[in-house]
């Protein structure tokens, strides 16, 4: 598909944010710069690093049991880690949440944004099984996205182990976790890899050209700007970022063939860089002749339902992906 | 990159985090965000469940630390800090002293309540008395709320007062409160809607804080009330402090009692003749017969005709003081039965 470039484009202003995340955003303004720049991206690890959740966190009260494994990683790569949450006393064999996540290809780890996968989970009644992958800029594409592959392989070969049901495996991934599951889901398609039951796409970073209206629109607003998004891309495509010989597994919004998909759900802010992006990567799919949910709630900016989890659209942004798990599992 | 600033959660109140409160709800303020999200603020903010209640405008919002709707099931605690907003109330749903932390929390999201309720719904009017009188009535509702209605509609909380229970002709009861005014020792009722078939129950004067136990009674009056007409004959103002044992009798029959005998025989000669049953109440509450023949503007002989035709129909003797009070009764559970 084709993006209009930003200069033919006329924008308005940013869309108002939600007047609830408006005001919860005034509780954490000025904890972290506006934007990221290669500079800044030793920092902005070390500053995620905070609010990893513990080992207590993951158990949800008991509900999972957490352990990690490591398993063969791309060929010719080193291992891939997985956090392995499985229901503790399932009855029968279970879903598998496949989890990638967030950072914008440059910072994160296999426990980030856990929790609120872990509370969706519990409400599937479905496994996470998160994965570890190599970050940009030290490690390039392919290689985030091969660790992600690798680990799935993984686990639709292990589905015995993991008292799971090979035919409910669903990737989810935020953020640039999105971008990379949206991936994931291409490779095993084109490469007759497991058969996958969703794709959960939560605001997925999609399009390395980052030049959509609402790229431009949102220049500078809220948490993940044009020039964060550019550093992340930047990292893991080098100059290739937003040339013509840039690969869908990448970049799944470069993919000119999305037919042959598993259902995918996609949400995303109506106030964030991405929107425009997603919104398109849902029609893409629904043009091929695939099924999606597409969800764009108002006012929402980058990851609105994991700052403020309290505020109302926030719930009902959470309320509406376990709803659609359990109608594809 | 939300993972940066973490997850929003209660404010620590040792951290200075007072300003915070102040231009998050004033940011929702600006925002036009609604009545839920400025109570939601209220809980999140303090990790405390927050409740705005609004009797005058039908409001009631309850919402969980965790940010989740969850409307309240019971009364508030006297004990709980609170703030007013015009008619509504805000309570923090916390046990011990409030820390001052939740009183800025609760008197700038008491702020943002009031100016978000004029913005929204507009001031209560005088078109909301009948829900005021509600709250009053209801000893259900908390102090202060039964306090503000008061004091909305004007009421004085320091002189006795009664609850009146007016019934219109379509079965529809109304609630009035009135001071306590008496002139030669009657009691002196407000003017009332000029409405034919209006029935009027009125309860006992008591204190402010005792008036839903007077509403129940002058909904008991009320039933003891009559249409005044050919059909229901009596008085169609009834006083509670004036019933005595017909008030346990009152009690005693509901929607579901089967009439005694005695109604239905009364029933029975009420169809007999258009003039039967006035004639019969006449008979039974009168002071004397001579009386009762003036009172219906009929011969004293014509009287006694009547009385002994309608004997007959009834089988009991009305004109001794046993057959009287019989009489007395069977009209007593009759209007009970025509008012469930």
């Amino acid at each position: 598909m084709t993006v209009t470039s930003s200069s033919a484009e006329r924008v308005g202003p940013p869309p108002p944010f939600d007047p609830e995340l408006e005001a919860a955003l005034t509780l954490v303004h000025g904890t972290r710069p506006a934007s990221l720049t290669p500079d800044l991206i030793e920092a902005w690890r070390q500053g995620s690093a905070v609010n990893e959740p513990t080992d207590e966190e993951l158990s949800r009260g008991g509900a999972f049991e957490a352990y990690e494994r490591t398993v063969p990683g791309p060929a010719g790569a080193p291992d891939v880690t997985l956090l392995i949450c499985r229901p503790v006393n399932a009855p029968a064999p279970t879903p598998v949440l496949y989890n990638i996540h967030g950072g914008g290809m440059v910072l994160g780890n296999r426990r980030m944004g856990l929790v609120d996968v872990l509370d969706m989970a519990l409400e599937a009644g479905a496994a996470v099984v998160s994965v570890e992958y190599r970050l940009a800029s030290e490690h390039p594409h392919p290689a985030p996205v091969e660790d992600c592959y690798a680990g799935l392989l993984w686990v639709a070969d292990n589905t015995a182990e993991l008292n799971a049901d090979p035919g409910r495996i669903v990737v989810v991934g935020t953020s640039a976790g999105g971008g990379l599951a949206a991936a994931v889901v291409l490779m095993a398609r084109d490469r007759k890899g497991p058969a996958l039951a969703g794709q959960m796409l939560l605001c997925p970073m999609l399009d390395d050209r980052n030049d959509t209206p609402s790229a431009v629109q949102m220049e500078g607003v809220g948490f993940w700007d044009r020039t964060s998004n550019e550093t992340g891309w930047t990292a893991l495509l080098g100059d290739a970022r937003g040339g013509p010989d840039v690969s869908p597994y990448a970049a799944p919004a470069r993919a000119t063939d999305l037919s042959g998909l598993p259902p995918a759900f996609i949400d995303v802010g109506s106030a964030e860089t991405f929107r425009d992006e997603d919104v398109a990567y849902a029609t893409a799919i629904w043009r091929a002749g695939g099924q999606a949910e597409l969800h764009v709630w108002p006012g929402g900016f980058h990851g609105f339902a994991q700052l403020a989890p309290h505020a109302a659209v926030s719930q009902a942004a959470k309320a509406a992906r376990p709803a659609w798990l359990r109608r594809i599992l | 990159m939300e993972e940066l600033a973490g997850r929003i959660a209660a404010l620590d109140p040792e951290a200075g985090d007072a300003l915070k409160a102040v231009v998050f709800f004033d940011r929702l303020v600006e925002g036009r965000a609604n009545l839920e999200a400025i109570v939601r603020g209220a809980a999140v903010l303090t990790g405390h469940p927050a409740r705005l209640v609004d009797e005058a405008r039908h409001l009631r919002i309850r919402v969980t630390p965790e940010g989740v709707r969850q409307d309240p099931a019971g009364p508030a605690d006297p004990a709980w800090p609170y703030a007013t907003a015009d008619t509504a109330t805000l309570w923090l749903e916390r046990p011990g002293t409030a820390r001052p932390l939740d009183l800025t929390v609760l008197e700038r999201a008491a702020q943002a309540v009031r100016t978000t309720l004029e913005r929204t719904r507009g001031r209560a009017t005088p078109a909301d008395d009948a829900a005021l009188i509600e709250v009053i009535l209801d000893d259900g509702a908390s102090g202060p709320a039964r306090a503000h209605a008061a004091h909305r509609l004007g009421l004085r909380t320091d002189v006795p007062l009664r609850a009146l229970a007016l019934g219109g002709p379509c079965g529809k009861v109304e609630a009035k409160i009135t001071e306590d005014r008496r002139a030669n020792g009657r009691t002196v009722l407000p003017r009332l809607p000029a409405e034919d078939g209006l029935r009027v129950g009125v309860g006992p004067a008591v204190p402010f804080a005792e008036l839903p136990g007077s509403w129940q009674a002058a909904r008991l009056a009320l039933r003891l009330a009559a249409d005044d007409t050919d059909q229901d004959p009596g008085p169609s103002v009834v006083y509670a402090d004036e019933l005595g044992g017909l008030a346990v009798l009152a009690g005693a029959v509901g929607p579901e009692t089967p009439p005694a005998p005695d109604v239905e025989a009364l029933e029975r000669a009420a169809s007999a003749a258009p003039w039967m049953l006035r004639t019969l109440h006449a008979a039974a509450y009168a002071p004397s017969l001579r009386a009762a023949a003036t009172d219906l503007v009929v011969h004293h002989s014509t009287l006694h005709d009547r009385l002994t035709h309608a004997e007959r129909l009834l089988g009991w003797n009305v004109r001794d003081p046993a057959g009287r009070l019989r009489l007395q009764l069977a009209f007593a559970l009759r209007r009970l039965h025509r008012h469930p």
